[in-house]
């Protein structure tokens, strides 16, 4: 009873933990993962705003360092003052158009998203420049709304606003990508992790163990001894090469643990031929082989079938097949799924031996076989 | 209080049947090991409570719990369930009574004490929390207070008659109420609108005919009436035809 107690506990902290990791990587938007990140930062932060009142402050005083004095006015501060309200101006309410169209334009594709940016960013510019000469003439300040300058004002604002604004999204382009890389790596870990240890199996076989430590010590006791070594295996961190010997032996444990939660209605076959004494393979080939079996297809099946596991050696490669039986009616959810678990499969032989492991999968008569090779390593080890 | 257990896995249900007897006062009418043997059992036995697990083989606790709905005096339900984030958010959110796997037996007491019955509401709204909200598998109907589950393959055709539909299978006719568009939206990968009153089940058609006053009719395995394809859905029948797998 004392260890029932003290497994649940632990597992009821390792359960809020994957829901505290999960909620803390997509609080607000529930977004699940996977789901593309919008490609134009949000411009309506205040530390977007920060930044660009920064910027355009910077600008405005290295342009009141270049122009002539008595160009504007008569003091320096004067001059200072006037190209700030211009450029804070323009900054502003380039920062405003953004903030407002971001997510029409975030509909675009990348670059024509970038390229819409960046031509509302310049027509801002030309607007309120045009409002300032409109403004001056209101005032009484000019005889005329067309000064003899007006073109190059026009010419000048526009040229600086194109290289200051090509600068500036460049910049928060460049942030808010890291930002989102660092995001997205994070919720691919979590996956990873997810994906070797699920939590609908854990925490399911925490619950017969606990079961069986009335009616059934011994096999409590050997459950949770399988579930060490098996939590061992899934949680070291460095992707090794195993001998094919300690992969049957681990893919046993979780077929001896999943066996306790499905009763009778898991049969497994082994049909496992020779090896060379030292063949590996990756830590964990076979189990996830046998787990997508089981989700997809015993776990569906109300009378549950039979696993056909076969491994053998061929032109220097090893053979996988694991065949199981699929339910008749599957809703559109699992019809999608094998093929998702089979990808994070796949991704992990890939990164061990490029194009020399293939893994394929078919449908024939209610069965669904997963084929794997694997080249033969370990001989020259 | 008369408790039905349903989960497909025998020693979760032995543990609930430990607690149960632990924490005394409670009578277990029966087992089940999935979605179907818990609404026949739950008609038959008439508990109070069931304690059942969400994702099960066949029809999953949520369906079996929609269909309970239908029946004249529903017993509470209380859903157990390993790990199912989707679920759990809509019942925190909906106040729906659940369990989490390795079961507790303090909670377990806690819950059947407060046990209550699930409200159609509830039931609507946890349906589409779910990540893709999943077609039933059964059709239940309702006879004199009693439940039948009519199993989806089984489905001929659904026939809008005024008030109802009628669900025909190969040897029983029944009435549902339920509206026309809902069925077809649900069962869109397997059904087919082939007249405004009418949705024929597509692995069931046996041809598509002409008749001699030039209106089209589809001919059905296993079934001798044959059925009317209104004009305004003919394209879409014969495009349907022309597109269909061989193998049928």
């Amino acid at each position: 009873m004392e260890l029932a107690a003290k497994t649940r506990l632990l597992f009821d902290r390792l359960r809020g933990g994957v829901r505290d990791a999960e909620q803390r990587l997509w609080p607000t938007t529930g977004a699940p993962p996977g789901e593309k990140a919008d490609f134009l930062p949000n411009f309506c932060t205040g530390e977007v705003v920060f930044n660009v009142v920064v910027v355009a402050e910077m600008l405005a005083i290295v342009i009141n360092l270049v122009i002539p004095r008595n160009f504007l006015s008569p003091t320096v501060l004067q001059d200072l003052l006037l190209i700030s309200i211009f450029i804070q101006w323009v900054a502003l309410a380039g920062t405003a158009v953004l903030c407002y169209t971001r997510k029409y334009l975030n509909r675009l594709p990348n670059l024509r998203a970038l390229g819409a940016a960046y031509l509302l960013l310049l027509l801002t510019t030309f607007v309120v420049s045009e409002c300032v000469v409109w403004l001056l003439w209101a005032l009484g300040r000019l005889s005329t709304a067309r000064p003899a300058w007006y073109a190059d004002f026009h010419i000048l604002n526009l040229t600086i606003s194109a290289i200051i604004n090509g600068l500036l999204l460049r910049l928060f382009l460049a942030k808010h990508e890291l930002q989102s890389r660092t995001l997205s790596e994070a919720r691919a870990k979590l996956q990873a992790l997810q994906s070797r240890i699920r939590p609908h199996f854990v925490f399911n076989s925490m619950n017969i163990i606990a079961s069986l430590t009335r009616s059934a010590p011994e096999k409590a006791e050997a459950a949770i001894e399988d579930m060490a070594d098996l939590f061992r295996m899934m949680l070291s961190q460095d992707e090794m090469l195993v001998p094919v010997k300690n992969e049957i032996d681990v893919a046993k444990k979780y077929l001896a643990l999943e066996g306790l939660r499905l009763d009778n209605r898991l049969t497994v076959n082994w049909d496992t031929g020779t090896f060379p004494r030292k063949a590996v393979m990756p830590v964990l080939t076979l189990q996830p082989l046998l787990e997508n079996a089981i989700r997809h297809g015993i776990e569906e099946l109300p009378a549950g079938g039979t696993i056909d596991t076969r491994l053998w050696e061929e032109n220097d490669q090893i053979h996988i097949q694991v065949t199981n039986p699929l339910p008749k009616t599957r809703s559109k959810q699992m019809k999608s799924n094998p093929g998702q678990s089979l990808d994070n499969i796949r991704q992990r032989f890939q990164s061990h031996y490029g194009e020399q492991a293939s893994l394929s999968s078919r449908e024939e008569n209610g069965l669904f076989t997963v084929t794997v090779i694997l080249p033969i390593r370990g001989d020259n080890l | 209080m008369r408790v039905l257990i349903v989960d497909d896995e025998k020693l979760a249900r032995d543990r609930l049947r430990e607690l149960l007897s632990d924490i005394g006062g409670y009578t277990v009418v029966g087992e089940a090991m999935n979605g179907t043997e818990a609404v026949e059992k739950s008609a038959a036995l008439n508990p109070d409570v069931l304690l059942m697990d969400i994702r099960m083989p066949g029809m999953d606790g949520l369906e079996a719990a929609m269909h309970l709905m239908g029946m004249e005096n529903p017993p509470a339900v209380i859903f157990t369930t390993a790990y199912d984030q989707h679920a759990l958010d809509a019942f925190d959110v909906n106040a729906v009574d659940y369990l989490l796997k390795p079961i507790r037996k303090d909670r377990l007491a806690k819950a059947l004490s407060k046990a209550h019955k699930l409200t159609a509401k509830q039931i609507a709204e946890i349906s589409q929390a779910r990540p893709e909200p999943a077609a039933r598998t059964h059709i239940s109907v309702h006879l004199r207070g009693n439940i039948r589950l009519v199993p989806v393959p089984d489905i001929l055709y659904f026939l809008a008659d005024s008030k109802y539909v009628v669900v025909r299978t190969p040897t029983e006719e029944h009435l549902i109420e339920d509206s026309l568009v809902n069925l077809e939206k649900e069962f869109s990968d397997r059904f087919l609108r082939i007249h405004r009153n009418a949705l024929v089940s597509t692995g069931s058609i046996k041809g598509i005919e002409k008749n001699p006053a030039g209106t089209w009719q589809v001919a059905l395995k296993g079934y001798d009436k044959k059925l009317d394809v209104s004009r305004r859905h003919t394209a879409q029948v014969r495009r349907w035809a022309r597109n269909r797998p061989m193998s049928g």
